[in-house]
């Protein structure tokens, strides 16, 4: 118990001025698009699978924000995933 | 002239020889109205995500054709009548890729 709160006392002070809630964690959030890389997979409303993985368990579509996909191919997407609901496929 | 994409969900009772028909039959007006299809899928029996007019499960037939604004407009008209179809889908592409099947390996 000793030894986990000088531990504890070491890091704080460094771990509270990175995590301050005035300023925003960059390293944390900064992720690459993974449909704008350079071997992705087409979007279409065909490739199933594809649009599975952007689709939550109540078929509701997946913000940017959680999947840090580019404004651009959100908009595919949620194109896409329409035509698919509308075929009966998702 | 422009791509298109079509896509049939037929009732899940119709009989074998019913469905050829209804893929000649759409194989045809395409042909006879200024259109030249390129390719026809058969996806075959796939579930339904939600119930669609009572119906749990539907043949897929998809379509990649030529054609112009007349094509169009005669199979949207022969489609709107049909009884043994529940839904469908036309998309325009600049260019068809007849490489992929997504659904070749539900049918083995």
């Amino acid at each position: 118990m000793k030894r986990k709160n000088r531990k504890s006392q070491r890091k704080g002070p460094n771990s509270i001025s990175k995590l301050s809630l005035f300023q925003k964690n960059d390293s944390k959030f900064s992720k690459k698009c993974p449909l704008s890389l350079k071997n992705s997979p087409l979007i279409d409303y065909k490739n199933i699978d594809l649009l599975k993985k952007y689709i939550s368990e109540n078929g509701k579509i997946v913000s940017s924000k959680i999947t840090s996909v580019s404004f651009g191919k959100q908009k595919q997407l949620t194109r896409e995933i329409k035509k698919a609901k509308i075929l009966g496929l998702l | 002239m422009a791509f298109y994409e079509n896509t049939i969900v037929a009732k899940q009772d119709l009989a074998e020889k019913d469905l050829e028909e209804l893929r000649d039959k759409y194989n045809q007006i395409i042909n006879s109205s200024s259109g030249r299809v390129v390719k026809i899928e058969e996806w075959g029996l796939l579930k339904l995500a939600n119930r669609i007019k009572k119906y749990n499960k539907g043949f897929y037939i998809h379509y990649k054709f030529e054609g112009s604004k007349k094509t169009l407009n005669e199979i949207e008209k022969k489609l709107r009548i049909e009884k043994s179809i529940i839904r469908h889908l036309t998309v325009r592409y600049k260019k068809l890729d007849t490489k992929n099947e997504y659904f070749k390996k539900d049918k083995q």
